[in-house]
């Protein structure tokens, strides 16, 4: 069965929308990084926060008032996948629509408060306002009540590369749910000092304001942000391969574990180009190896020195990236560009490719790719 | 496209609860009624209204791993679900499984609550590294499947507490559908501090005994838990000859869009999922025999759930497996549904303990306090979750 990407959407640090975010890519802007102060100790760290009139629309609804920042910035990102397919939430489409949210820390923030209150003042004290936002598939309800969809609603979690999961996961209900006409895909992620204190022990987040990618890896900077991809049985945009992914145990054979999964890939097509999940961490070294075995020509590029390390979001915002290229026949060139992959796309340029791959190395053992393909056509 | 429908058969199943640390203990516990709700030791609940749930002995998982390297780094919810997993595949002989479909939502919490704890002591920074890698919900499957020696691809639901039932849910689909062939499916979830007292919080957790669809009841109490149905094609299963335990006939979801954490009050969740459950089995409401209810023993819950049931299936045998070990959140869906299997293999109904005065409202009739012997063909199991995630699976006897 043929599944088609028909909208996409995003809110990142750089735009309130997709198309915002890209015009801002190809002018080879970089997200404004912001001191964040833990706390707790003596640690600062950088981020990529998306400012809030960017999700004052999603803020309004009722349903939304006390809700977390992953949850209006997921709302965001889908109405702008909506949009762009022209469709509004009108009644009728809710039935055969299904929303899937990519969740990789979720609403860490009141997660951090309710705890906190715990901790400080005892469990008397816990709010129970806070509670029922901070579990994982809040941000998905949400958005169906919003759509008023009352049928397939999934949240599923992971690590950065969570987002092409989930769009495989959306693909396999369209295959076995021949009644639903199109699903919602959408990845959202909030940041909060907790979140980056966390990954700098876990050395993956890096505590200056700038990170190279394909270079020296010393961490990342997280970003907030979203992502939503809709997929249905129409389209111009053919999804042509996607995977549940694959787990890598140990960091020594992640590359064998990518060159076998993206290598399934390319027994069949040859991509023109690669969006690549480059964060300034161990990934990049993985995605090296791997490109430089199986992808030694194709422009590689990586828009994450731009917008930020999103984890729930990032990968899903890598698809809206190359839905992108594809459609608008541009790839933006990579910021903050180290010397390790020669073909890494420098500067904004054009292009006449029609066959797109994602890849994505995640933090937490997750590896994971899909593919797009420039095809006008319908279901089988 | 409409797809085939093959057969989805049952082939393995694997299950630790507080009922016991494998199946054959959780049926001789489910027979004999036991009620597992303990004081709770590992955090201070001095200060919460509810002090009690349904715990794992640390020592059931002592071997869940053969490398001691590996398990002293692991959060104690890879035990869970690897020793779950490592069940179910051993009692499905050598099932060559394409996929592992988990639902969770906690994950590794607690090692959350411990790196939180340890940052506002200011403690030093040791083994936060450890604390982190192994926080998050994929690792405890990505630990178990490393464990068992299996290098598959994972999805990780987290529908709060219907992802057991989705993960079966899904997982029924694709291979129904002819997608894969062989499929491990279940959940785990550990208990931890931040959600008990979050429950707490909400007034649902109660200080005396769980007593669902009870006129008194009073609310939940957790538990904690994994399991895993190996779930096959008849074709797959027949090629290496399989035998299987059940056969799983019917999936149906629907999600509540009254409010994040209440249901809406005329029970259309719970109703929604188990009518396109029976539609997808091609089943009459008169022919399930017997219901595995989400039955919290909230107030709001076995309101909705009870009229849900009422309405639909009349006065069917219900019971709440909860009443003896608490919720296990995101893996109770898949804890009842191997619970159902067991019954329908060994044609029994399970109780629903410390049921005292039945709630003149509902039709249905409450399995009370003691297992009973049956002759069945179909059970159902419903999960309900934060979200209004509904989800209903209806099992049937080989």
């Amino acid at each position: 069965m043929k599944v088609f990407v028909q909208g996409i959407g995003a809110v990142t640090p750089l735009g309130p929308s997709a198309l915002e975010t890209w015009n801002q890519l190809c002018q080879g802007h970089r997200a404004p990084r912001k001191m964040m102060a833990s706390r707790l100790g003596n640690r600062d760290y950088y981020w990529c926060p998306v400012p809030g009139k960017y999700v004052s629309e999603a803020a309004r609804h009722p349903r939304l008032r006390r809700s977390g920042t992953v949850s209006l910035l997921g709302a965001a990102a889908g109405f702008d996948a909506l949009a762009d397919a022209g469709l509004k939430s009108l009644p009728g489409m809710k039935e055969r629509m299904a929303i899937v949210f990519a969740i990789c820390s979720g609403g860490v923030t009141y997660t951090r408060r309710l705890y906190h209150e715990i901790v400080t003042q005892g469990a008397q004290a816990a709010s129970p306002v806070l509670f029922p936002e901070t579990v994982y598939n809040a941000a998905a309800s949400h958005l169906a009540a919003l759509l008023g969809i009352d049928w397939q609603c999934y949240t599923l979690v992971g690590d950065s590369s969570v987002g092409l999961s989930a769009l495989h996961f959306a693909a396999e209900l369209l295959t076995v749910q021949p009644e639903l006409d199109r699903c919602l895909v959408v990845g959202t992620e909030e940041a909060d000092w907790l979140l980056a204190d966390a990954f700098t022990s876990w050395r993956m987040a890096t505590t200056k304001d700038f990170f190279e990618v394909y270079g020296t890896p010393s961490g990342t900077v997280f970003a907030e942000g979203a992502a939503a991809v809709l997929i249905g049985r129409t389209g111009s945009i053919l999804l042509w391969g996607s995977s549940a992914g694959q787990s890598f145990f140990s960091r020594r054979d992640s590359a064998a574990v990518a060159v076998d999964l993206f290598g399934k890939f390319l027994t069949k097509m040859s991509p023109d180009l690669v969006v690549s999940s480059a964060n300034g961490t161990f990934a990049d070294e993985v995605e090296r190896m791997v490109f430089a075995r199986l992808l030694p020509a194709a422009p590689v590029y990586a828009p994450k020195p731009a917008v930020g390390e999103a984890l729930g979001a990032s990968a899903l915002f890598q698809v809206v990236v190359a839905a992108l290229c594809l459609r608008l026949r541009q790839i933006p060139g990579t910021l903050d560009a180290g010397p390790k992959l020669p073909t890494l796309n420098r500067q904004t340029r054009s292009h006449s490719g029609t066959d797109a791959m994602v890849t994505c190395v995640g933090f937490s053992q997750q590896i994971n790719a899909v593919a797009l393909k420039v095809c006008q056509g319908t279901a089988d | 496209m409409v797809c085939a429908k093959s057969r989805v058969l049952v082939t393995g199943l694997g299950v630790i609860s507080p009922l016991g640390p494998d199946s054959v203990s959780n049926l001789e516990s489910l027979l004999c009624a036991r009620d597992t709700v303990t004081q709770v030791e590992s955090f201070d609940v001095s200060r919460t209204r509810c002090k009690t749930a349904g715990q794992i002995p640390d020592q059931w998982m002592e071997d869940a791993f053969p490398q001691k390297r590996h398990s002293d780094r692991a959060h104690r919810s890879a035990r869970m679900a690897t020793m779950a997993l490592r069940e179910a595949r051993e009692s499905a002989k050598g099932p060559s499984l394409e996929l592992l479909i988990v639902g969770t939502t906690s994950g590794g919490m607690s090692y959350g609550e411990l790196y939180y704890r340890r940052l506002l002591a200011a403690q030093s920074r040791k083994g936060f590294a450890r604390l982190v890698g192994n926080y998050m919900p994929q690792k405890p499957v990505s630990d178990a499947l490393q464990a068992n020696g299996l290098r598959i691809p994972m999805q990780i639901i987290a529908n709060a507490c219907s992802s057991g039932a989705n993960a079966i849910g899904h997982g029924f689909e694709l291979i129904r559908c002819g997608l894969y062939g062989c499929i491990a499916c279940g959940g785990y979830d550990p208990i931890c501090e931040l959600v008990f007292v979050g429950f707490d919080s909400l007034q649902a957790a109660t200080s005396e005994k769980i007593r669902p669809f009870d006129k008194q009841r009073s609310g939940m109490v957790l538990g904690e838990g994994a399991s895993f149905l190996v779930l096959e094609s008849e074709e797959s299963a027949a090629a290496r000859g399989a035998t299987a335990v059940a056969e799983v006939v019917g999936y149906g979801t629907a999600t509540d869009t009254f409010h994040l954490t209440q249901p809406h009050p005329s029970g259309i969740g719970p109703k929604l999922a188990m009518q396109r459950a029976l539609q997808s089995a091609g089943v009459d409401p008169t022919e399930i025999d017997y219901v595995n209810a989400h039955g919290t023993a909230t107030i709001f819950n076995d309101a909705t759930e009870g009229c849900a049931i009422s309405e639909l299936l009349g006065d069917v045998q219900v019971s709440s497996t909860k009443s003896m070990m608490g919720h296990a959140l995101g893996a109770a869906g898949a804890i009842e549904a191997a619970f159902c299997v067991l019954a329908l293999r060994e044609q029994f109904h399970p109780p629903n303990i410390n049921f005292v005065e039945p709630d003149p409202g509902w039709r249905f009739k409450v399995v009370a306090n003691a297992s009973r012997r049956a002759s069945f063909r179909f059970a159902l199991s419903n999960s309900i979750g934060f979200g209004g995630a509904n989800a209903t699976l209806i099992l049937k006897r080989i």
